[in-house]
């Protein structure tokens, strides 16, 4: 076995490591250095594409046909997308492996799921007309620059929405870079762009000149988390300044003639340049290592390293882990180191091992760990095997130690493994696998339908098998030749009792594969409404999307389903389906009260519903600001209900009648009393009050209040108010235009409807004790002690108390004394003396 | 590890409050802030606005005001996204903005409490879909105390009710869910009324949804589809439908007259300044400052002076207060007498604050409590309070229609004859027609003929009722579960107690000075059937163990009141898959059984009256030992609801002419 050392390099007093990935990567033939390569992040897909800027050889006339091609970093063809539609500008990759394609004229393609269908978008803001220049990606979306050096970023692609950046000064650009939101001091995209000797930091609201003058820099590079900012210089130097731009870090001096064409950051400690054929790492404190290849190298960033994918191989440079190079530094005496030779030692069955043992007992827990982290970050399975051997010894040595790390990189390993497979091509380094995460690449196996080792995963890590299931059944129906039946039953018995798969997906995949009945089918099997209904919708199956959306309860689906019924069927039928639903019509009815009278109007004609409708007419004569179009509807609304012999019918009529009559007669009064009111009345208020739109009792009081009496009479028979509410009504009104005289005439009269207590009532919290007083020798129903009662409020305390001694109640009679003050006191003295008994 | 408290209000509210923080954090900048009024209230109990400015909102608009300016290059729209009117609203508003502005702006909308398809369609027919970016505020439950969580739905009543629109059905579940999925799974949902049983069954329904779309998200453990919960031991659903009169009937607790006399919004109550003094500013008071005459009062639960009068009757809130006074009085004055030692003194000091908004606040119930006295003293409160009392216990109703007529001729606010029209129609399975037909004709010659439409509307919502059938005549007799029928619950359930002690309250009748809520009476027959049997048959020989009613058996109180209480009655359980239930019996055991949470779901609105009697009946429970083993009660509801509200859902409020 080679030594694990054997691939590293020193760069000052760093150790970098050049893990060889892949062999035999690409056919020969193809000529590398004629395509643009880009490769997804977490060392996910490559694509390549050709670089229609630079002369080949002409093959004939088929090779000639252009295709974006997705290749595993193996080398093995994953798809191929024929390429009829434009000049690409730039080709990139999400986090969750879409493939982005922006052509010239600014239209941006998604491709979803590694082999699936693409979805566009346009960038807008002048992009087909400026033209797009070039674009740059990170996680979650990207920012193209236009010939005008407008910038238009994207922050998502499930929602895009292309917005502008800052405008910069309009002179070329001559290279330029973003910082990721997650990384940006602001938490939104920034971009840095060179522009003649200076640098420029544009984001949402405005462009900001750094001042330099060492440019015309020819290649920025911002580290991977955004903490360092790498530039190259005209003269061959590379700047390395902080993310925050406070601090100039570095600075090194290439001597290179030629610019290079590339320059990546390789994790966050060092900066790599490409030439055509030589990369140079420049690590901190300006030192630099050189490669050299025989064949043309193409850089590919990832979070903790760098890609180099040439014809022949796929290499991973990255750092060595701290871990790794505790243990395999050459002469190293750490802990590991010791652990790792112990173990080998025992091996050998040397006696040795146990001595070595116990040199290091203090720190052999730490050393334990170390070996387990150092054998996540391993690529060779020989040294994971020794490693992990090495700390299950220490580990058997002591007494207490947590095995879930070890166990957890035991897992880990095997899953890396599996899927490093040059088969599989998926290199993950431990790190990525951990920023990915076990999902995320459970996904990306399905994406490759990869099913079976998937699954295994997924069983192995304890994760949901679902996705993978439904992603099987999706892939089943597009190409399965077996009939609907089998297919459909085969899928079920597999799907049975996993409760989260989603068959609106398989059903909407078949029904795009044109499977219509099949899709049908399957959807039965889908538990969510929200899901099976806008693909009922769209397969046609308008009456069953109903009926699902109001299984639902959702109401936002319900009207979801109506809006497009509306707009579909003629109205006839449309009231035929939502009127056998009740919670459909509700739904029209709620929706239509606020925006559609007129359709309203329809379906309660259509349904029959008289009182409805005849409401309906009702609350738009309310509507009216103007008498006479209020009229014509109440008219209509009562003519409505003429054919209806049911009891509230009848009275909605009169009611509707009355109202009718009741604004004749109000617009009259407006008429008749108009001057009237132009003279200050009295009493505040009065005038202006109009007579319109007042409820009968109101006019009524109205009428009293400002003395037209016959009227108000009139009004009295016209609608048969009782006596009572009459009276009523009068009372109050007369109080409350202090009409006292009038009050007086009443209280000699010898009937009243409704009692003259309340007479007494409103009177007395007019402040008009005198005048209720009238009422209460009136009020004969009510006890002696009520009446002295009342006496006592008005304050006539004298005639309560002769109200007391006409009843003889002597008790009364001293508690009313009590009260007395003055003059008072002595008369009811004489009034208590004028009972038997009274003077003792 | 703490227990896990489930429905926890301080939880709540803090998930809610950063979810909208993160969301506003999501845009760059100074911004403007349009709001829908109905939120304004939930937001203020969740945000300060000081915090809402810390994060860039500049100006708070209503979007009904339609006024927000261009300002800002900002505008973020904060509004409820299920109804259409306000969609197109939001519209319209972007569309004037963009029309006006001469800069061009970035539209966000954040819709409340989910984005709607019909709201994305609505707005890409107005041509702004492109222009806005749209998120979501998932706000369900505001935590208006401890243990009331309210959706603070306005237009319930009047969505689920008159126009049958089951969108607040919808909510709900969706809200309780979102709680079922942080703590497992109601292991019963048992409840009365026909929309509640339809909230039931979507919440069945939703879990095979969200078991399905579950595996998307795996990274959050849920409980779902596995396991019960073991914290919280019921879900009752009571639809307000089932006890209308509750709702209608004046409350005689302390906060319940506050919201009738002032009406509370979001804890929040304006009152004249002139009753409580303008100058001292109250803790937490935010919100525009006050052009008009009105403050703003807050009605804090953690007040706790509050706390002790808020359930009260109001018959004994006076005597409360003066005991407060004097307490208050003495601890100050001898602790100054005391303070010899500085370490006293220091003491004494740093109580000191504690002291001053004591009295603050002492100062303001005093006010308030002399303001609502006023009100209980006029001679149109009595007489309404007098028919209700009567209607309530039993009266033949007939006998009170003289001084309705009489009332209605005195022309008092309208909602308030409603009320006792529809408590009279409720209790007693409708009115005669002859009897209401006179009714209508006088409230029509009253109050005006656009009223035609109030009445037709409270007939709608089965308000009011002709006896015998309704009014449309499609049904010619009454079906059974169509109406309640008062007679035999009065007995069955003790619906009347003529004993009722209102200083030292020994059942839930106190509420409402002789009547016991009808709600809380069913949700009592389900949680506390000892006491409720014991209430209703006293036992011959006190001396026989408490435990041994044979009305306590089993459901059967329940289950023979819901016999004559109108729409359908359901008691679910929901049981998890069996593996993981043996698995957690056999690691718990069977003694971890007390100190779980009853949730009660009021389905259409509470009352403050019902939420004081609930509290009351929780206090019972909390007892360890009891037969409530030391449950608690969590009252979640579409919102707070009043008599005013109630009927106020159907008033027409146009006007002929106006």
């Amino acid at each position: 076995m080679s030594k694990p050392t054997a691939n590293w390099e020193k760069v000052g007093d760093k150790f970098y490591r050049k893990v060889q990935l892949y062999t035999a990567v690409f056919d020969q033939d193809l000529e590398l250095q004629n395509y643009n390569v880009v490769g997804a992040p977490y060392s996910g897909a490559v694509a390549i594409y050709r670089d229609e800027d630079k002369v080949y050889e002409y093959r004939g006339a088929q090779a000639t046909r252009s295709s974006i091609d997705i290749y595993s970093c193996a080398g093995k063809l994953i798809r191929r997308i024929n390429w009829d539609k434009g000049t690409i500008k730039a080709l990139g990759w999400s986090e969750d492996e879409k493939l982005i394609v922006v052509t010239a004229d600014g239209t941006v393609r998604c491709y979803y799921h590694l082999q699936g269908d693409f979805v566009p978008f346009t960038l807008g803001h002048g992009a087909d007309e400026h033209g797009v220049q070039s674009c740059k990606f990170y996680g979650s979306g990207f920012v193209a620059l236009l010939g005008n050096n407008q910038l238009i970023t994207v922050s998502n692609y499930t929602e895009p929405r292309p917005k502008l950046l800052a405008s910069p000064p309009s002179d070329p650009v001559v290279s330029w870079a973003i910082i990721p939101p997650t990384y940006s001091l602001s938490r939104s995209v920034e971009v840095i762009l060179a522009i003649g000797t200076t640098l420029y930091v544009v984001d949402a609201t405005d462009a900001e000149d750094r001042d330099f003058t060492a440019g015309p820099f020819r290649h920025i590079s911002v580290s991977p988390k955004g903490e360092f900012l790498a530039f190259y210089t005209e003269d061959g130097k590379v700047w390395v300044v902080s993310g925050d731009w406070s601090e100039k870090l570095s600075e090194y001096d290439s001597r290179a003639k030629t610019v290079p064409k590339d320059m990546q950051w390789c994790g966050s400690n060092a900066v790599a340049l490409a030439w055509e054929d030589e990369v140079h790492l420049i690590g901190p404190r300006s030192v630099a290592t050189k490669f050299y290849y025989d064949a043309w190298v193409h850089l590919l960033p990832d979070v903790d390293g760098l890609r180099l994918l040439t014809n022949d191989v796929c290499e991973y440079l990255q750092k060595v882990p701290d871990e790794t190079v505790e243990v395999f530094r050459l002469g190293s005496d750490s802990p590991a180191a010791n652990l790792l030779e112990a173990s080998s030692l025992l091996d050998q069955k040397s006696p040795k091992a146990d001595d070595l043992i116990q040199l290091i007992r203090p720190s052999l827990s730490e050393a334990v760990d170390t070996c387990i982290k150092a054998a996540g970050h391993e690529y060779n399975i020989h040294w994971q095997k020794a490693l992990l051997k090495a700390a299950s010894y220490g580990k058997s040595v002591l007494d207490l130690y947590s095995s879930d790390d070890f166990v957890d990189i035991c897992d880990t390993l095997r899953v890396l493994n599996a899927v490093r497979f040059y088969e599989i091509g998926l290199p993950l380094s431990y790190d990525q696998f951990k920023r990915l995460t076990p999902e995320k690449l459970i996904e990306r196996l399905t994406n490759r339908h990869e099913y079976l080792l998937a699954l295994r995963i997924a069983s192995y890590l304890h994760l949901s098998s679902d996705k993978i299931h439904g992603h099987w059944a999706q892939q089943k129906v597009r190409v399965s030749t077996d009939s609907e039946e089998v297919i459909c039953t085969l899928i079920v018995k597999k799907l049975h009792g996993k409760p989260g798969v989603s068959f609106e997906e398989i059903a909407r995949a078949a029904y795009e594969e044109g499977r219509v009945r099949l899709a049908t089918e399957l959807l039965n099997y889908e538990p969510r409404a929200g899901k099976q209904v806008p693909l009922l919708l769209g397969m046609k199956e308008d009456t069953i999307a109903l009926d699902k959306a109001i299984e639902s309860g959702d109401t936002d689906l319900i009207y979801h389903v109506l809006l497009h019924l509306r707009k579909k069927l003629p109205l006839a039928s449309f009231f035929r389906v939502i009127n056998t639903r009740p919670v459909a019509t509700a739904l029209v009815e709620t929706s239509a009260l606020d925006q559609d009278r007129d359709l309203l109007k329809d379906l309660y004609y259509q349904d029959d519903r008289r009182l409805d409708g005849s409401n309906l007419l009702f609350t738009e004569a309310l509507s009216q600001t103007t008498l006479a179009p209020s009229l014509d509807k109440l008219k209509l609304a009562s003519k409505y209900l003429q054919d209806s012999r049911d009891a509230s019918a009848v009275f909605q009529r009169g009611a509707l009648d009355d109202a009718t009559k009741l604004l004749r007669m109000q617009e009259t009064f407006e008429k008749d009393l108009a001057p009237s009111q132009s003279t200050p009345s009295p009493i505040p208020g009065a005038a202006t009050s109009t007579y319109i739109g007042l409820s009968l009792n109101a006019t009524i009081f109205a009428l009293l209040r400002a003395g037209h009496q016959k009227r108000a009479l009139k009004l009295q028979h016209e609608f048969k108010v009782t006596d009572k509410a009459y009276t009523w009504l009068r009372l109050r009104a007369l109080v409350s235009a202090r009409h006292w005289i009038e009050l007086e005439e009443i209280s000699k009269t010898k009937k009243s409807a409704i009692g003259w207590e309340p007479f007494f009532n409103e009177c007395l919290s007019a402040g008009k004790t005198n005048y209720a007083a009238l009422f209460i020798p009136k009020c004969t129903g009510l006890s002696v002690a009520e009446r002295v009662e009342m006496w006592t409020k008005c304050g006539l305390l004298v005639k309560a108390g002769e109200e007391a001694l006409k009843a003889k109640d002597k008790a009364l009679l001293e508690e009313i004394r009590a009260k007395a003050t003055g003059s008072a006191v002595l008369e009811l003295e004489r009034l208590i003396g004028m009972l038997p008994g009274g003077r003792r | 590890m703490a227990p896990i408290t489930p429905f926890n209000a301080s939880d709540v509210a803090e998930k809610a409050r950063r979810d909208l923080l993160l969301l506003l954090e999501g845009i760059r900048g100074k911004k403007n802030l349009v709001l829908e009024k109905a939120l304004a209230g939930s937001l203020n109990l969740l945000v300060k606005f000081s915090t809402l400015q810390e994060y860039g909102v500049d100006k708070p608009f209503f979007l009904e005001n339609d006024n927000v300016d261009s300002s800002q290059r900002n505008v973020v729209f904060l509004v409820r996204g299920e109804k259409a009117t306000t969609v197109q609203a939001v519209a319209d508003q972007i569309k004037r903005i963009r029309r006006d502005s001469s800069i061009e702006h970035e539209f966000s909308i954040f819709w409340v409490p989910r984005r709607t398809m019909v709201s994305d369609q609505l707005l890409e027919s107005a041509g702004v879909l492109g222009e806005a970016s749209v998120s979501e505020w998932p706000l369900f439950f505001i935590p208006l105390a401890d243990d009331v969580l309210s959706l603070e739905l306005d237009d319930t009543v009047k969505d689920m009710y008159l126009r049958k629109d089951p969108t607040s059905i919808y909510l709900s579940a969706k809200a309780l869910m979102l709680q079922q999925q942080k703590y497992g799974l109601f292991p019963r949902i048992i409840g009365k009324g026909d929309n509640a049983k339809r909230l039931a069954d979507l919440l069945i329904r939703m879990r095979t949804e969200v078991t399905a779309g579950e595996s998307t998200n795996s990274l959050s453990p849920s409980f779902l589809g596995l396991v019960p919960s073991s914290t919280v031991d019921s879900l009752i659903i009571i639809d307000r439908e089932v006890d209308f009169p509750t709702a209608l009937l004046t409350q005689l607790t302390y906060e319940g007259l506050i919201d009738e006399v002032f009406s509370i919004k979001a804890n929040q109550t304006e009152v004249d300044s002139s009753v409580v003094g303008g100058a001292t500013p109250q803790p937490g008071q935010t919100g525009s400052a006050s052009t008009s005459m009105k403050r703003k009062v807050l009605i804090d639960s953690k007040d706790s002076l509050y706390t002790t009068l808020g359930d009260s009757n109001f018959a004994i809130v006076g005597n409360l207060l003066n005991k407060a006074a004097r307490r208050l009085q003495s601890s100050t004055e001898r602790n100054q007498l005391a303070a010899k030692t500085t370490a006293e003194l220091r003491e004494f000091v740093a109580k000191l604050p504690g002291y001053q908004a004591e009295q603050a606040s002492l100062k303001q119930h005093t006010s308030l409590a002399e303001e609502i006295i006023k009100h209980t003293r006029t001679d149109i409160f009595t007489r309404s309070l007098e028919v209700q009392q009567n209607i309530m216990s039993g009266a033949d109703p007939i006998t009170q229609h003289d001084t309705i007529t009489e009332l209605i001729s005195r022309d008092i606010p309208l909602p308030t004859i409603l009320r006792l029209l529809c408590l009279e129609s409720t209790t007693n399975a409708g009115i005669r027609p002859k009897d209401l037909e006179t009714f209508k004709r006088a409230i029509i010659q009253a109050y005006g003929p656009q009223h035609l439409l109030t009445l037709s509307s409270l007939e709608k919502m089965n308000l009011l009722q002709v006896r015998g059938g309704s009014a449309l005549g499609a049904t010619p007799a009454a079906r059974p579960g169509s109406v309640s029928n008062y007679t035999p619950l009065r007995k069955s359930l003790k619906l009347w107690d003529d004993e009722v002690n209102e200083a030292d309250p020994n059942d839930i009748s106190y509420v409402f000075s002789g009547y016991a809520p009808l709600s809380v009476r069913i949700i009592q027959s389900i949680i506390q059937k000892q006491t409720l049997a014991n209430l209703i048959k006293p036992l011959s020989n006190p001396q026989a163990s408490a435990q041994a009613n044979p009305l306590a058996q089993g459901l059967r109180i329940f289950d023979d009141a819901s016999k004559y209480v109108r729409g359908a009655t359901f008691d679910e359980t929901q049981t998890g898959e069996e593996k993981a239930v043996k698995a957690r019996s056999m690691l718990n055991g069977s003694h971890n059984d007390a100190g779980k949470t009853v949730v009660v779901f009021f389905l259409g609105g509470v009352t403050r009256a019902e939420i004081s009697a609930l509290r009351f009946v929780g206090r019972k429970l909390r007892d360890v030992g009891g037969e409530g083993r030391g449950s608690k009660i969590v009252i979640c509801s579409t919102g707070i609801v009043r008599g005013e509200g109630l009927v106020g859902a159907a008033i027409e409020t146009q006007r002929f002419g106006a």
